[in-house]
């Protein structure tokens, strides 16, 4: 007896809805059997991931309105890693192109934040943090293109420059360091709220919606366009499946990993500019882990962008989620939910393994060393 | 695929219709001007580190916190409610004050110094809810205060017992691994006040510095003790770093040592002299008793009497832990004579008075100068200690007798 894995040609919307809603619950009833075990009510638990703690709660508009600043940054982050992905560029360099993003935003605010009106400071920071992430991400894609390095390494490695980088900045008090306040005697990076800070529209009694959400859904919208319907789209598309095909129809293979590195970069860099004007300060924290984040929410949508928001939505239900719900008992600490958190994209992984692929059991007959 | 979708965001738009009409649910519980009873009464924290964590700086709080709590009768599974693991960016910390907010909390801890910023914000939009911030030095006047120990005073003894040691064994140099050196108060009050603590029983002692550059680095806290005493020759090494790796050094190498945060006899039995400790729970048991008693949050600053609690020795906030046997016969007596002092209030670490301690408890004061190890004068002879504020916020130098490594 012995199995092998057969590529599935097509797995019908039902059954794929079927195999990620059984993933989704197993994951669940482990959890709950690790909860149980050191004495939490599973039910509680959930009730309160799940509601992000909002029934009940003074102040749930607040839940709601940081649930959107967590969400935008991974958004727009997946989107831009879907656009490498789309085309085998795995662009690992997430956090290191947002990082130097959110430094040239942060840059843009002290220094010309007291000299420029807000809005056009604010535009300004998104262009600053678009080339300069952008750059960072095509120092990647021309070593590849040039020299045939390796871009997973590459990027990985820039993650880590760019983060000691922030590091330095952030500890190293000195004359030159702007990003520092002048009142702590101890090294802290210093607001720019009142230099730089974008908008919110009022809704309702308290919530208010910030205008970054608007901005995301547009670019969204305007990515999805783009992969889908235009000329460029397809490009990308074309080089993903096969480079070959693309070199022989007569396409510049080199021009266009470049051009969409560089903008896969470039709009996570927007994103970093989006965060930074939205907390008016840095932090050593600033990427909130998206651009690892990110990678699995471009995987598990298929690099579908419309899917992105969905599983952003999903995902980042379950990180605030997750928070609240270890707020409340004494024995699960954020670990335990990083971990329910592991278990659940694990296994939804493992689900979407079963819908590319199907177990097929062969018979091992007539073997000769018998 | 698109029925999906609007079925996802169907399930949203109720969700939000639920919270809206959830809210002012409590809005007026804290209206009456009275005392909030025990049982009503719920504590929020926001931690660096896990709150699992068995060890260092976030295990102290959490241990000061529980520890008070049960002092004051309070239920910690029901009453208790934590964020951790928050860095220091001011939106996740936002994020975690309006978690905490959300879950009713009447009073909010943060421990880390970097919370400073979020925690200033958050007192003036939740004016309802007391805000009290370990190592800062931000605070307000009706319900946001900043809290930190005089650890300075804790070092001095134990100071008093390496330098009897160090006597004992004939040598005169005494190491010290931290976190930081004069590039934080907190940090160089620790050096100096231990520092003079040495020199007050052996005037002739050279306390030698490695910075680490980290708060916590398990790694080199045990490779600078090495170094300290291989290449510089230290027969007692003190610490201001979160684990006992140094003691550890100490102890490998059959030398001796001070430790930090918790009492190290248990890690290195052979080396380990006596540690500066913090008992967090005696401010947290201030804190929350004043939280309770003062019926509504802005009345928090004015029942605690000021908005920055500098609580020491006297207050009992700071100590060291039991005397293990490997300090030298008297250290004991000496060191409760100038604890002595320090409690009733006659003397402190940083004046221009200065100690002369022998090992039988024998303490004679002279007026001295105290002076920096680039010979500037900071107290003149006979003059008042420094003030509070440059203790904890500007001491930016080591005194005479200390040396960077």
């Amino acid at each position: 007896m012995g199995f092998h894995f057969v590529k599935r040609d097509n797995c019908p919307l039902w059954k794929r809805c079927l195999f990620y809603l059984i993933a989704v619950v197993a994951a669940l009833g482990i959890g709950a059997l690790v909860l149980l075990s050191i004495g939490v009510d599973p039910f509680e638990y959930y009730y309160q991931m799940f509601t992000m703690g909002t029934v009940n709660n003074r102040i749930a508009y607040k839940t709601f309105m940081n649930y959107f600043k967590e969400l935008v940054p991974l958004v727009l982050t997946s989107v831009a890693l879907s656009l490498a992905f789309k085309m085998r560029f795995w662009n690992i360099g997430g956090e290191g192109q947002f990082i130097v993003g959110a430094i040239s935003a942060a840059f843009v605010a002290f220094k010309l934040g007291p000299v420029m009106p807000m809005w056009l400071t604010l535009v300004v920071m998104c262009l600053a943090a678009m080339i300069v992430a952008g750059l960072y991400g095509l120092l990647a894609g021309f070593l590849k293109v040039r020299f045939g390095t390796n871009e997973t390494l590459m990027t990985l490695m820039l993650n880590y420059i760019a983060l000691y980088i922030l590091f330095f900045i952030g500890e190293t008090k000195a004359d030159w360091n702007f990003f520092l306040s002048e009142n702590s005697a101890r090294p802290v990076f210093k607001s720019f709220t009142d230099l730089a800070s974008f908008t919110s529209i009022p809704m309702g009694e308290k919530f208010e919606l910030n205008i970054c959400v608007v901005l995301t859904v547009v670019i969204g919208a305007l990515i999805f366009v783009y992969l889908r319907h235009t000329k460029q789209g397809y490009e990308i598309s074309v080089v993903g499946d096969s480079m070959g095909t693309a070199k022989y129809a007569g396409m510049k293979v080199n021009w266009i990993i470049l051009r969409t590195v560089f903008l896969s970069a470039a709009l996570i860099g927007l994103a970093a500019a989006f965060k930074v004007g939205t907390a008016g300060v840095l932090s050593t924290s600033i990427t909130n882990d998206v651009g690892w984040t990110g990678i699995i929410v471009a995987w598990l949508a298929q690099l579908n962008t419309v899917m992105i928001f969905v599983v952003s939505m999903l995902i980042c239900v379950l990180q605030h989620g997750s928070t609240v719900a270890a707020a409340t008992f004494g024995q699960v600490d954020s670990s335990f939910a990083n971990m329910l958190q592991g278990i659940i994209l694990f296994l939804v992984l493992a689900a979407d393994f079963f819908i590319r692929f199907r177990i097929v059991i062969v018979k091992k007959g007539g073997s000769n060393n018998g | 695929m698109k029925r999906i979708i609007a079925l996802f965001l169907a399930a949203l738009m109720v969700f939000a219709l639920a919270a809206c009409g959830a809210k002012n649910d409590n809005a007026d519980k804290n209206d009456d001007a009275g005392k909030t009873e025990a049982s009503d009464f719920k504590v929020g924290a926001i931690y660096i580190n896990s709150k699992n964590d068995t060890a260092g700086y976030t295990f102290a709080h959490h241990n000061g916190i529980t520890t008070a709590m049960k002092e004051l009768g309070l239920d910690v599974d029901k009453q208790l409610f934590i964020v951790d693991e928050v860095p220091e960016d001011k939106e996740q910390v936002l994020a975690a004050i309006d978690t905490l907010v959300g879950k009713g909390v009447n009073i909010i801890f943060g421990i880390s110094f970097g919370y400073i910023d979020a925690m200033e914000e958050a007192a003036g939009e939740y004016e309802d809810v007391i805000f009290s911030h370990a190592t800062g030095y931000k605070s307000n006047e009706t319900n946001f205060n900043n809290y930190f120990g005089r650890a300075y005073q804790a070092r001095y003894l134990a100071g008093i017992a390496a330098g009897l040691k160090s006597l004992e064994i004939g040598n005169n140099n005494v190491g010290y691994v931290a976190a930081y050196g004069t590039e934080y108060a907190e940090t160089a009050s620790g050096i100096n006040g231990f520092a003079l603590g040495v020199q007050a029983v052996n005037p002739d002692a050279t306390v030698y510095v490695k910075n680490l550059g980290a708060w916590a680095d398990e790694v080199n806290e045990s490779a600078f003790a090495k170094e300290l005493i291989e290449s510089y020759n230290c027969g007692v090494i003190s610490q201001h770093c979160d684990s006992a790796q140094p003691q550890i050094a100490a102890q490998n190498a059959g030398v001796y040592g001070c430790g930090y945060n918790s009492d190290m006899t248990k890690d290195a039995p052979e080396a380990h002299l006596t540690a500066a400790i913090w008992h967090w729970n005696v401010y947290y048991a201030t804190a929350m008793q004043a939280a309770m008693d003062c019926g509504s949050a802005d009345k928090f600053v004015s029942t605690m009497g000021s908005s920055a609690y500098y609580g020491g020795l006297k207050e009992e906030f700071v100590d060291v832990s039991p005397l293990s046997e490997n300090c030298v016969e008297g250290t004991d007596k000496a060191i409760e004579a100038v604890r002595k002092l320090m409690v009733d209030g006659e003397w402190d670490v940083f004046s221009g008075v200065k100690l002369t301690v022998t090992a039988d408890g024998v303490v004679t004061k002279t007026d001295a100068a105290l002076v920096d190890n680039a010979g500037n004068e900071i107290v003149a002879a006979g003059g008042e200690s420094v003030e509070d504020s440059v203790i904890t916020g500007t001491m930016n130098y080591f005194v005479a007798g200390v040396k960077e490594a």
